[in-house]
């Protein structure tokens, strides 16, 4: 369940990674530095849902609140 | 065998995150930041079973829940508290981590006020 989450984060990173070296060497920095903006909002996106079931779960085991 | 399991993921983000710390240290901290997640996810499940039987010896012993369910959300305080203060200092923000672990340790004081008043009125009792 969370091993292909891993690997989509790490697929993204290495992709944000040659876009943005290609983009910088065309001389589109801008463009490049709102390529990793992207990239690292999508994955925010998928670490925060997860974090919130990790907080949910903690609360639920612990009898928090 | 989860260990096995638990031990060859982190091998494998420890590669990528090896790899990409260069020039993307953001999308680091993210991977292991979600390995963290996910490890924790999967040992959660095996602390219920764990608790449930600290539940079933209470209940034989007669203890009140009260003190049981307090422990039990100080295990959890910490836990969390741990897990966000590695995660800062793992990123590099030690300053981060020492001031949630600062609040930690308040918030785990806080749930201890009732145990600790009732020791002291015990204690008072005893006292001629």
């Amino acid at each position: 369940m969370g091993l292909d989450l891993l690997f989509k984060i790490a697929g993204v990173g290495i992709l944000i990674s040659v876009f943005h070296t290609a983009l910088k060497q065309a001389g589109k920095e801008d463009m490049a530095h709102l390529c990793t903006l992207a990239g690292f909002t999508l994955v925010l996106l998928w670490v925060v849902q997860l974090l919130g079931k990790l907080f949910y779960t903690v609360q639920d085991v612990f009898k928090l609140s | 065998m989860e260990i096995i399991k638990i031990v060859g993921i982190g091998f494998i983000v420890t590669m990528l995150v090896l790899m990409m710390k260069k020039d993307r240290p953001e999308f680091a901290i993210q991977l292991s930041l979600t390995l963290t997640i996910v490890i924790f996810l999967i040992i959660l499940n095996k602390v219920q079973v764990v608790l449930q039987l600290f539940y079933d010896l209470a209940e034989k012993a007669n203890i009140s829940m009260m003190y049981l369910n307090t422990l039990l959300k100080i295990i959890g305080i910490a836990y969390i508290t741990e897990f966000g203060a590695q995660v800062c200092k793992d990123a590099g923000e030690g300053a981060i981590a020492g001031k949630i672990e600062f609040a930690g340790k308040v918030m785990v004081m806080v749930m201890a006020i009732p145990i600790i008043a009732l020791v002291i009125d015990t204690i008072v009792k005893l006292l001629p």
